[in-house]
């Protein structure tokens, strides 16, 4: 039992292609943790450098409290079930499942002990003489699973395991492994292309896709909140409804439009709260998603109503699928048209070909994302949100409230929209606000605060309640300013990049051999930053090298630091102080190196102009350019 | 104009019996099957047959083709039977069991280096991944290519280098000579070792096994096909060759092999003499190899992965 962490877990191919990229994901004990994606997509390689049978490229992944990169797989204490069970087709189930215990040298009684009660468990006890050639893919697989029990690892891991049985014995077997992960109280963590697997037997389901993780979250929520339209396709049959369309605010309504159709729907701006506002200006194109089971074919039954044209209907004997078009014109194929809706009717509706009918739409499901990045527009924990201000002198007036500006946010009298990040708001100010919502936001609480006619977001602890009045602050340093659509003040730049090299040079250090005090050849480790060394220790070097190779020496990295991270000291980086911006409470040091800017938190009241900037290396984040890596 | 088919009226195309076609091209390939079974089995009869024949073993060369008279003097002979007939000192030099206790001390020995050689080749070929791998393969592929015999001068100045050219040495020159190279011939047994999924190394991996401990648990008991053949075939090499009998032993017999002894029973000086004694040596080595053949051919038994996975 033990919970595993991985942390920035790349894996690039020696041919440069990146199987898995930045995967960082925390897993608790005895969580069911689900990969799923398409096939290609890198679920299989992360599950396979947990368990030690490929290589991680960087990164760090621990098994408890372990870091275990480095470790043989059998030293990791983990168990695995093969998709094709991988059985030893010349022993018997009892010596399938005793392998691995004789290997350990287990007294024999034990392992007898533990390989009849693994049977019991799987029902397989009559099996226990057979060969694997004499018995059923499902019987197999029960095998396959027995042989990972025995061993009481850490943590299970489960390749595809019923990707080869058929349609009924994997609905069956599902709900086996679901129960023997609730027998067994241990880590489980499951691959799978299907996500009705996923859905069923996840606590939490990890969305990947092309090598990157598109969403971690426990199945209702995937299906409630997806992130992206990936996800709000890849989860839910049948799969959901998408359309081009815009968005356009007016009043506290919102007009949905769909491209090359009639639909034009008003719905409360309430259901669009936590929607980046500038989706909502009516040109932006956005993706808008709707699933079937939020359309119906009773006009009645919501108030949005649309109209479309039956293209065919598929009985499902539960329910039926209409398949449709919203642009009643269209002359292409429902299969192809981009307006394509599919509806769950009852059971047994019938519709002619070509029929017109009216459907009614739920819009309080309707998911919006960009059309580019395809990145959902109102994520569960909203980036930002916009209001009018007026700023009068150096007062900025917002919603209400008066907030006096610091030094560093001079503009001219006059209409403004300021632009607040969620993190920007604290609990700890003066603006009056009422929190008019609640919610867990994966372990994360968001509180929604009415503060004037807006809804302001914030991450607050528990003692903000819903019905509570409470105090806001909001970090002026986080806030932009724009006037008539043009930046006037920016947020400071809280991510510093500069790019340098590792560097090794030889040493000659005293070391004790065999009692005696002897002088060693030995290699020491620096970062080269900006005409700048950084003493790098061996740990840091070492995972750099991990990462980057055997040439990483000549590679060019990136090392990214906070304000916070970086001091002024007597030696280190050159640089100018082009000037020292005063937030308040807070002072800034913008500082030159040639093109390059870097921002330092220093004390009130500095002055200097010529200072020398000092990292700590390990603290830094470290990516290699090139290949776009980040090796700690 | 219409014709027939448009009419609806469609000639009756005429197809002959299933059954016809199918007795007459068995017939034709069981008749040519037969002759060529007959012209490959004839040799072998005939050395045989003629290793029985009667009383005079000094008979010149073909006089009959089947023999009318047998007994078994001839094979009395071969093993130190001496009939007073035949006391002269023309056969002195004729020490057939000892000839053949070399070539089986050789044949063993040979075997086990072989196999092992050759399976640890394999496998590391097969499951390993390191630098040079593929070049590695390639080259030892085109240097088979070569016919051994080719390295004849080298390896007999190795030979003597390490003074392995001189009495009872030269078995073990032989036996050397016959294994040494046995890691060339990885390719029939590393095709084997690549059907063996990898899936199975991988589980004994997470079960804790270390290469070694995967090499003889998994991967051997499941090689049996293909040890057997390697095995096979490094035994019957020492009983074949005779280029390098003939190159580390010379005139030399006491420390042959069988090929030595027989070859020089057909020179030109012994040709009409020891014709029906070189019948019964020809016999006799077909013996070990046909008795190792059957006891090891159960092991022939294909699908012995059958049931590890999914096929």
């Amino acid at each position: 039992m033990a919970s595993v962490k991985l942390n920035h877990i790349y894996k690039v191919y020696p041919n440069g292609v990146k199987a898995v990229n930045d995967f960082s994901m925390d897993i608790a004990d005895k969580e069911f943790i689900v990969f799923v994606g398409p096939s290609g997509c890198g679920k299989s390689t992360t599950l396979r450098m947990i368990a030690g049978l490929e290589e991680i490229t960087a990164g760090e992944l621990r098994i408890g409290d372990m870091v275990v990169n480095d470790m043989e797989p059998k030293d990791r204490d983990i168990a695995m079930v093969f998709q094709n069970y991988a059985l030893y087709p010349h022993m018997t189930v009892y010596e399938n499942m005793a392998f691995g215990l004789k290997l350990r040298k287990m007294p024999k009684d034990q392992i007898d002990a533990r390989v009849k009660e693994a049977a019991r468990i799987l029902g397989i006890t009559e099996y226990l003489d057979r060969k694997p050639k004499a018995m059923s893919g499902g019987q197999r697989q029960r095998v396959a699973l027995g042989r990972a029990i025995v061993r009481e690892p850490k943590v299970f891991l489960l390749d595809e395991p019923l990707s080869n049985l058929d349609a009924k014995l994997r609905t069956a077997m599902r709900s086996e492994i679901s129960k023997l992960h609730h027998k067994l109280q241990t880590t489980f963590i499951y691959v799978t292309h299907d996500q009705v697997e996923a859905m069923t037997m996840g606590t939490r389901i990890v969305v990947m896709k092309d090598g990157f993780v598109q969403q971690i979250d426990s199945p209702r929520n995937l299906y409630r909140f997806p992130g992206n339209k990936f996800v709000a396709g890849f989860i839910g049959t049948p799969q959901m409804n998408f359309f081009d369309g815009k968005l356009l605010k007016h009043g506290d309504k919102v007009a949905v439009t769909l491209d090359n159709t009639d639909v034009k729907l008003d719905a409360p701006a309430s259901y669009f709260n936590k929607a980046n506002s500038a989706y909502l200006d009516g040109s932006k194109p956005v993706v808008i998603g709707l699933r079937a089971e939020h359309i119906s074919v009773d006009p009645k039954q919501y108030p949005f109503k649309a109209k479309c044209r039956v293209s065919h209907t598929e009985e499902l004997g539960t329910d039926c699928q209409v398949y449709a078009d919203f642009n009643i014109a269209s002359e292409e194929t429902v299969a192809e048209s981009p307006t394509r809706v599919i509806v769950k009717a009852p059971a047994g509706s019938y519709y002619n070909v070509d029929e017109i009918i009216e459907v009614s739409l739920d819009l309080a499901h309707i998911h919006v994302f960009d059309a580019e990045t395809e990145n959902t527009i109102a994520p569960r924990i909203p980036q930002e949100v916009a209001c009018d201000c007026t700023v009068a002198n150096d007062t900025l007036s917002l919603l209400g409230n008066e907030i006096a500006l610091p030094e560093a946010i001079k503009v001219q009298n006059g209409k403004y929209v300021v632009t607040i990040p969620t993190t920007a708001i604290n609990l700890k100010g003066k603006i009056e606000a009422e929190v008019v919502e609640e919610e867990d936001v994966n372990g994360q609480r968001l509180v929604h605060l009415k503060v004037g006619d807006a809804i302001l977001f914030a991450i607050a602890d528990a003692e903000a309640k819903v019905g509570k009045k409470a105090k806001i602050g909001i970090d002026l340093k986080q806030i932009r300013l724009e006037k008539d659509g043009e930046v006037v003040v920016n947020p400071l730049a809280y991510d510093n990049a500069l790019t340098g090299k590792l560097a090794k040079r030889k040493i000659v250090v005293e070391k004790e051999v065999k009692g005696k005090m002897k002088k060693v050849n030995d290699l020491a480790f620096s970062l080269e930053i900006a005409g700048a060394s950084f003493e790098c220790s061996r740990a840091l070097a070492l995972r750099l090298v991990n990462g980057g190779g055997q040439d990483v020496f000549n590679k060019d990295l990136e090392f990214r630091f906070t304000p916070y991270q970086v001091a002024i000291g007597e030696e280190g980086i050159a640089a100018t102080v082009e000037k020292v911006v005063n937030y308040g409470a807070e002072s800034f040091a913008v500082c030159k190196l040639g093109e390059k800017t870097v921002n330092v938190s220093v004390p009130d009241g500095f002055a200097e102009t010529e200072v020398k900037l000092s990292l700590n290396a390990d603290e830094l984040a470290i990516i290699e350019v090139t290949r776009s890596i980040r090796l700690a | 104009m219409r014709n027939a088919s448009a009419l609806g009226i469609k000639k009756q195309k005429r197809y002959r019996s299933m059954k016809a076609v199918k007795i007459t091209s068995l017939t034709v390939i069981h008749i040519i099957l037969t002759v060529m079974a007959v012209i490959w089995i004839l040799p072998f009869g005939y050395v045989f047959i003629h290793s029985f024949r009667g009383n005079d073993i000094t008979i010149p060369f073909p006089d009959q083709i089947f023999p009318t008279e047998f007994s078994l003097d001839a094979w009395a002979k071969m093993f130190g039977g001496n009939p007073a007939n035949y006391a002269d000192n023309k056969f002195d030099w004729i020490n057939f069991p000892r000839w053949f206790g070399n070539t089986l001390l050789i044949a063993c020995c040979s075997c086990v280096l072989t196999t092992l050689m050759t399976l640890a080749t394999s496998y590391a070929f097969s499951r390993m991944r390191f630098r040079m791998r593929q070049p590695y393969m390639k080259l030892i592929l085109i240097l088979g290519m070569f016919p051994g015999f080719l390295g004849m001068i080298a390896i007999y100045n190795i030979l003597r280098a390490f003074g392995l050219n001189e009495g009872p040495l030269k078995i073990i020159a032989l036996i050397f000579v016959y294994s040494a190279g046995a890691g060339m011939g990885y390719y029939v047994c590393k095709g084997f070792f690549d059907t063996i999924p990898k899936g199975l190394d991988e589980a004994a991996k997470l079960d804790g096994a270390n290469q070694a401990q995967i090499f003889f648990k998994i991967t051997l008991p499941l090689s049996k096909p293909i040890i057997v053949y390697t095995a096979l075939t490094a035994f019957m090499a020492p009983w074949m060759d005779f280029i390098f009998v003939k190159l580390i032993c010379s005139g030399n017999f006491d420390y042959g092999t069988v090929s030595l002894g027989l070859q020089a029973m057909l020179e030109t000086e012994n040709y009409n003499s020891h014709w029906i004694l070189f019948c019964v040596g020809a016999t006799m080595v077909a013996i070990p190899i046909t008795i190792l053949f059957m006891f090891l051919q159960k092991y022939y038994v294909a699908g012995v992965t059958g049931g590890s996975v999914k096929g």
